[in-house]
């Protein structure tokens, strides 16, 4: 597993800023081929601001971000772009394009990309939308969907090209737990059938539990723990064990006085 | 260290929680003191009390005094450590006002990185919008087609009412004056050449930049707000190809159309008040009009209309993508988007103006 050629991805010294303001400093990891890899930590401790370098929307300050070798932290952006067409990217608020139905958000890359006719197209939209609960939603607009659908949306679009790699932005937040639950077997199952490696941002325990083969845990812009799911829940770090305890500590209080 | 201790009344609300902050004001702390609020008969308090304690707290802080507190017990006890964080932090340090250098610099660093994304749109919408698809790399005809519809075709009837007016309200103030010296058939000489060479094309981009500018700022700055942009990178599509350059070719195509159309409005509009209230006829004030202008005249206005396309596409555009913060600035951005639009239609004008009459004369 250790092997380089394995690493689908590779973040190594990435270091950001948001303005002046350090977002993340350091942070280094690599993500194995076929995992479900699972970033964590608090509100605000920089997880979609990694995702975001990871997928090249943002440039980081320093560091390297490294897709099958090839570093994209700092590329031209054509380059980039071929190598954004094998990502699947899902937003935190499903990112749909307003102006277009769902079922032609989804059809979008795979008109642009997807080197398809027509029928294909359309069977593979009904395809991708029936695969996340919206079979019958392709003909709505996405002010139409309520957020939770948005989301689920915004992964059929994300899948519309199988891609490789699939991150994805709080998956399971603001869904109900049915629904959360369901979406959490669909990633298993996209993950064990298609052998899609999965990045996803969450901070939901319950889906942790179920999805998780590896855990990156950030707190204040730093990796503070990085390790398989057993690891994390057994682990003494102090943070990680807060986490997974689900335990509300004088934090609040450190935090409060570290802000003056 | 000297305490001056405070009691608290039985019952710490909002009426006796001002009375204990101005008794800890009367205390007049001095550094290292320490003030010590005492619990011991205090059965009760709720959360306007507790932010009195809160304001305490601050008080004591900014003085240099130690803050503590004792004799809690029960509910007071528990109330008074669920909002200890607060009696603990520190006010957010306040940034330090800053002097006018650092200030001018501040300015001069912002104006500077603005300059620059703006030039790096612009670049981008040249390539995308002419190079580009020479080299075959292709141009969305289908969002250029529902841009031009929507742009030109759709701002038509509003574009003809507003110059319509404006020539009817040009004819009417020059006919004042003109009539008393009997030249009234002179204002169609003026109200032409106004209208070829300056009003049509002003007024329309005026009309346009309120519809079409605006419209553009926000529909980017919300895209921005909500995803859409990153979601657009996020599939490898360019966004200035995507976005940006079907905008920029309807509108060339749109505008001095428009433009023709708020020429021929204006004219109508002079020609009714010629015709009704001056009594000229008709074919009368048409031959007049048709003498007053050259092409060369109509072809100024027409140069303008262009210069004016390619101000608000990209203005709107990069107003659009540098949102920042939520619904708010989706507001910002395109009241900003219609402020600089309408600034940078009067100063391309007054260029084109020296530029016909002075340089080229």
């Amino acid at each position: 597993m250790d092997t380089a050629a394995e690493h689908i991805i590779e973040v190594s010294n990435l270091v950001t800023h948001y303005g002046e303001t350090p977002v993340l400093s350091d942070v280094s990891f690599a993500v194995a081929r076929g995992e479900v890899f699972v970033i964590i930590g608090g509100s605000g401790c920089g997880k979609t601001t990694l995702l975001k370098h990871m997928t090249g929307l943002l440039e980081p300050t320093s560091g390297s971000v490294k897709h099958c070798g090839t570093d994209i932290a700092h590329m031209d952006e054509d380059e980039l772009a071929k190598v954004q067409r094998t990502l699947g990217i899902a937003f935190q608020s499903g990112g749909l394009f307003n102006s277009m139905s769902v079922g032609e958000n989804v059809a979008l890359p795979l008109r642009e990309y997807g080197n398809a006719d027509e029928d294909l197209i359309q069977a593979i939209v009904r395809l991708k939308l029936s695969l996340v609960g919206l079979g019958a939603a392709g003909d709505l607009m996405p002010g139409e969907l309520s957020g939770g659908m948005r989301k689920r949306a915004g992964l059929a679009r994300a899948i519309a090209l199988d891609p490789p790699v699939i991150y994805f932005d709080e998956p399971s937040a603001g869904l109900d737990p049915i629904m959360a639950a369901g979406l959490d077997d669909l990633i298993v199952n996209l993950n064990r059938l298609l052998g899609i490696t999965f990045i996803i941002v969450t901070h939901e325990l319950d889906s942790i539990r179920t999805i998780a083969h590896r855990i990156l845990m950030l707190d204040q812009g730093r990796a503070v723990f990085l390790g398989t799911l057993d690891e994390a829940e057994r682990s003494t770090v102090p943070r990680v064990k807060q986490f997974f305890d689900r335990r509300a500590d004088e934090y609040m209080a450190q935090r409060g006085a570290k802000a003056g | 260290m000297t305490t001056k201790r405070i009691e608290c009344p039985p019952v710490l609300d909002q009426e006796t929680g001002r009375g204990l902050l101005d008794e800890a004001k009367r205390q007049l702390l001095a550094e290292g003191e320490e003030l010590l609020i005492d619990f011991a008969k205090t059965q009760h308090m709720d959360a306007r009390g507790g932010a009195w304690l809160v304001a305490m707290a601050d008080h004591a802080r900014a003085k240099h005094a130690a803050f503590r507190w004792e004799g809690q017990a029960g509910k007071v006890a528990d109330f008074v450590s669920l909002i200890e964080p607060g009696l603990r932090a520190e006010l957010q340090n306040r940034r330090a006002p800053e002097g006018f250098l650092e200030r001018a610099g501040g300015t001069g660093i912002k104006v500077f990185a603005e300059a620059r994304e703006m030039l790096g749109l612009v670049v981008d919408a040249v390539y995308w919008t002419i190079i580009g698809p020479i080299e075959g790399r292709g141009f969305r005809w289908g969002l250029w087609a529902d841009e031009l519809y929507e742009m030109g075709v759709r701002a038509v009837r509003i574009n003809f009412l507003m110059n319509f007016l404006l020539g009817l309200t040009i004819a009417m103030m020059s006919a004042a004056q003109l009539r008393t010296f009997g030249l009234g058939i002179y204002v169609a000489n003026l109200v032409m050449i106004g209208f070829a060479r300056e009003m049509a094309a002003v007024m329309t981009a005026v009309v346009v930049s309120a519809r079409t500018g605006a419209a553009i700022a926000a529909e980017l700055a919300t895209m921005t707000v909500q995803e859409e942009i990153d979601a657009l990178r996020g599939m490898g599509l360019n966004v200035t190809q995507f976005l940006v350059a079907p905008k920029l070719l309807a509108l060339l195509i749109a505008m001095p159309c428009l433009t023709a159309i708020g020429m021929l409005s204006g004219i109508a509009g002079g020609m009714v008040w010629g015709t009704i209230a001056l009594e000229i006829r008709a074919d009368a004030w048409l031959n007049q009009t048709l003498g007053a202008a050259t092409i060369d005249d109509i072809s100024q206005g027409m140069f303008k209309s262009l210069a004016f396309a390619v101000v608000i596409v990209l203005i709107g555009c990069h107003n659009g993508l540098r949102v920042t913060g939520g619904s708010r600035g989706v507001g910002l951005m395109t009241t900003r988007a219609v402020v600089m639009d309408i600034f940078a239609i009067i100063v391309i004008d007054m260029l084109f103006a020296v530029l016909f009459y002075y340089v080229l004369e």
